[in-house]
């Protein structure tokens, strides 16, 4: 008998075999959410290497520039003079030299404008119209005067839209340097009729407040990852550059104060002999601002014109980048800041209807910046970082232009003056990525603007405790996560295409690092890696490749599962509790355990035996496409409660849902998943059992009503 | 020749993106819940952005979430979202009431309630919130109505919609 039912079963099992291969199995390629990214990510090679840090061929250029600057007040024109030596330090020969031309963005013929699709809208305020539709097309541009030969020869050159081509008669070798000279001047934007990145504000009393940058032709980066650098300005995604020495004078009216990238070499001829003094003072103040020109001064100076001109003269080394404030209308304070045994000096330049806002906070907030970010980082190189009241947020070596003015009778609110303190440590925060940690802003937004808004939340944690953070904590990100698919894209997507542009570099990324710090890797291990990434990289041009490596080569995790969820798709985090079963023991025959299941619903026992531990039996079901740890809370009877957390790879072997078992002591009444919202989850209304059925609104009114 | 709204597209320059990057959007949920009989309606908007709005059209200072916040202002969210914001359900023009607002990071939220419905067919808003000050402002909503979700985008030209369930 026996026999034959295995003969029947073996028939039935031959049987459905072949019947279930009349259809053709279809294969797959590996679609597992832990494949390893090597197709993603570029092969390593000897420049940038496996372990993430530069190889040993890692070769960068230099370009040096020496340039004669003059401002002209009166008719809101740049003028300038500049040689510039490209140092080729690659092993390539280069037939050619690629110029970045970025006030091209601004020229009657840019095509900026021709890529945004509009419509006519119903009503505009009056400055919006004036921006959009102005009466008088702005004469913008570079207006390119001379390109010569440093011995004074014409030189051949090709401008595509904003950028030049150099044509050099005979390519230039590896390791030599190729030296030659730009004559150009432009018209200045009012950037705040105009916007922009730069520009004068015009004040009713006729004076400006100059910001200027991306003021001079500037070479293209060239290396190993993207050749010449050939992805024109479009306004939006910023810049990629190399580094090098900045020989640089400035020439303006003799009244005006300026503040720029470098060291000031004759401090003597441009300042007076009291703000000498107090500049003095200000270098020995490491716990007070120190007032160098006072507001009552610049008042003074704002109301009266010069008719001379003063040259400032500064020089900075190792800079990828150069750019500088100027008025008359400047207040300056400045304060010195212990950087790991080395002075840094923080300082702020604002106009007196930034005050008090900026004499109360911008100082300060620049000394925490560096303070904090030197702490996760590298200690800060340079000898100073500038705030200047420019009434924008953009960020150059060493300076940079930053929104926020108080009520005309003084007075500012808290917002006001959180905003004001937030977008200076971003901006300053800058000075590190990708001022120094030099990431290609062309191709990658969130290399620097992401790692920048994650290491602003811990210097505004460390300036106030209760720094109102708006962006960065898993919670705030779920709005942005949860929305329309067709309006999102993944982080790893070049900063020009993406839609929701803050959200997208900004707030996901930095969101992205808090949870990898908090949740997945914890502190001790994260900070080790994110240092070890920003030390490899500091002064050099890393890939997102080099940051995913370095972040797994330090900590030995690997993050591949993470990079690919987070950063190359737009999934979202869903777990839920699916379903709960629960059982207490008993002793079996032939020395057994017996599981015995109370199929009561709920989570209460109908009958306990005190011989038993309460076990459980949980799945978790995972609706989103994130794969994410589980973090489970255990309230028991008592109201003590226990936390677990499985690891994300327990999601390695099923996607969608997993069993596991939980045993206590006591019996539990709730449990929830992700309780301190870690996990950016988009739906929590599966994340308790028993289902909590109150929702936000009835929470809310409840709370209203009483 | 068949003139398309295409053809009048002008140029906005609209190219920065700075850190405090700005958008302009509320979101407006709305839920129909069966058991306590009532369309349920929370509202999301940028905290500066009311404010502006409403010093503007009601010449107050509301200095919300200082010190100097201007105190018993519901009276004047709750005047403005009457103004601004209307509704039909099953076709016919229902009164919310307001429950209150409350504060979270950059945002204000508003709760709204719609009481007395026992089914809901269609529901129908109408949404100005915020575009006469901010032409760039655009509305989404969001409803779910049974296992029935729908959503529409509004703005300062097409500022109402009616949802099918």
């Amino acid at each position: 008998m026996k026999k034959l039912s295995m003969l029947l079963f073996s028939f039935v099992f031959i049987a459905g075999a072949n019947f279930a291969q009349q259809k053709t199995k279809q294969g797959h390629t590996n679609q597992n959410k832990f494949k390893q990214l090597k197709d993603e990510l570029a092969t390593p090679n000897s420049q940038h290497t496996a372990s993430g840090a530069p190889g040993i061929a890692y070769t960068q250029q230099k370009v040096d520039y020496n340039m004669d600057i003059v401002l002209d007040d009166d008719n809101q024109r740049i003028y300038g003079n500049e040689t510039i030596t490209y140092h080729n330090n690659s092993v390539d020969k280069l037939t050619y030299l690629w110029v970045q031309l970025d006030q091209n963005m601004r020229a009657a013929d840019s095509k900026t404008p021709d890529i945004q699709p509009n419509k006519i809208p119903t009503k505009l305020s009056k400055s919006r119209f004036d921006r959009s539709f102005p009466s008088e097309a702005f004469d913008g541009g570079f207006k390119i005067e001379e390109v010569t030969n440093i011995d004074g020869s014409d030189l051949s050159y090709t401008i595509n839209q904003t950028m030049m081509r150099i044509n050099l008669t005979a390519p230039l070798p590896s390791g030599a340097s190729f030296e030659f000279k730009i004559k150009w001047w432009y018209n200045i934007n009012n950037h705040r009729t105009q916007g922009g990145r730069s520009g004068f504000e015009h004040f009713p009393d006729g004076n400006n407040n100059y910001v200027i940058a991306q003021f001079y032709p500037r070479m293209c980066v060239y290396d190993n990852v993207e050749g010449w650098q050939n992805d024109q300005f479009w306004g939006r995604s910023e810049f990629a550059l190399e580094f090098g020495d900045f020989t640089v004078n400035i020439t303006t009216p003799e009244d005006h104060m300026l503040g720029a990238t470098g060291v000031l070499l004759n401090e003597k001829e441009v300042l007076t002999r009291k703000q000498l003094k107090k500049l003095a003072e200000a270098k020995k103040s490491f716990d007070k601002i120190v007032i160098i020109q006072s507001q009552e001064e610049a008042e003074k100076v704002e109301k009266k014109r010069a008719t001379k001109t003063k040259t400032w003269k500064f020089k900075a080394t190792n800079v990828r980048d150069y750019a500088f404030a100027s008025s008359r209308k400047f207040i300056w304070d400045g304060m010195a800041v212990d950087i790991n045994g080395k002075t840094v000096m923080a300082y702020s330049y604002y106009s007196r209807e930034a005050n008090p806002l900026y004499g109360d906070h911008s100082t300060k907030a620049v000394a925490q910046t560096l303070k904090t970010y030197s702490e996760y980082t590298f200690d800060y190189p340079y000898h100073k970082a500038i705030s200047v009241d420019g009434q924008m947020g953009m960020e150059y070596p060493q300076i940079c232009f930053n929104p926020g003015r108080p009520n005309a009778d003084g007075t500012y609110s808290d917002r006001v003056k959180y905003r004001m303190i937030k977008v200076t440590i971003h901006e300053v925060g800058h000075n590190f990525f990708p001022m120094i940690v030099n990431s290609d802003e062309r191709q990658w937004t969130w290399m620097d603007e992401g790692l920048n808004s994650y290491m602003e939340m811990l210097a505004e944690l460390a300036y106030d405790k209760d720094f109102p953070i708006t962006r960065g904590y898993p919670k705030n990100i779920v709005k942005y996560m949860n929305g329309d698919q067709s309006r999102i894209a993944p982080i790893m997507s070049k900063g020009d295409h993406v839609y929701s542009f803050g959200n997208n570099a900004y707030g996901k990324p930095a969101t992205a690092l808090w949870i990898l710090r908090e949740t997945i890797m914890g502190k001790e291990l994260f900070d080790h890696a994110f240092k070890t990434y920003s030390q490899r990289w500091k002064f050099k041009h890393p890939t997102p490749a080099d940051f995913f490596r370095s972040m797994e080569d330090a900590s030995a995790m690997d993050l591949d599962w993470f990079w690919r969820g987070w950063f190359y798709t737009t999934d979202v985090t869903d777990i839920g509790i699916q379903s709960v079963k629960k059982f207490q023991t008993k002793t079996g025959e032939n020395d057994t355990v017996e599981f015995i299941e109370d199929t009561t619903a709920g989570l209460t026992f109908a009958k306990k035996d005190a011989n038993s531990k309460f076990h459980y039996e949980i799945t978790y079901n995972k609706p989103g496409g994130l794969v994410m740890p589980i973090i489970v809370e255990f309230t028991y009877k008592d109201g003590s409660t226990e936390r677990k957390t499985y690891p994300a790879q327990i999601w390695r072997y099923n996607d969608k849902e997993i069993t596991k078992t939980f045993s206590s002591e006591k019996e539990i009444t709730n449990i929830a998943l992700d309780p301190d919202l870690e996990t950016a989850d988009v739906d929590t209304s599966n994340n308790s059992f028993p289902r909590k059925e109150q929702t936000k609104f009835t929470q809310f009114k409840k709370k209203m009503k009483g | 020749m068949k003139l398309h709204k295409n053809f009048l597209i002008l140029l906005f320059i609209t190219l920065m993106s700075f850190s405090a990057h700005k958008y302009y959007l509320s979101l407006t949920q709305i839920n129909f819940s069966s058991k306590s009989k009532s369309v349920q309606i929370i509202i999301n908007v940028f905290m500066d952005d009311i404010e502006t709005a409403l010093n503007k059209d009601y010449d107050i200072d509301l200095q919300l979430t200082t010190e100097k916040e201007l105190k018993e202002n519901d009276v004047y969210f709750e005047k403005y979202l009457n103004e601004k914001l209307h509704f039909k359900v099953n076709t016919i023009d229902k009164k919310f009431n307001y429950i209150g607002k409350e504060y979270e990071g950059e945002l204000v939220y508003f709760y709204l309630e719609i009481e007395n419905i026992n089914a809901v067919d269609q529901i129908t808003i109408s949404n100005k919130i915020l575009v006469k000050h901010f032409p760039k402002q655009e509305n989404l909503i969001k409803s779910k109505v049974g296992k029935v979700n729908k959503s529409v985008l509004l703005d300062a030209e097409n500022y109402s919609e009616t949802l099918k369930y």
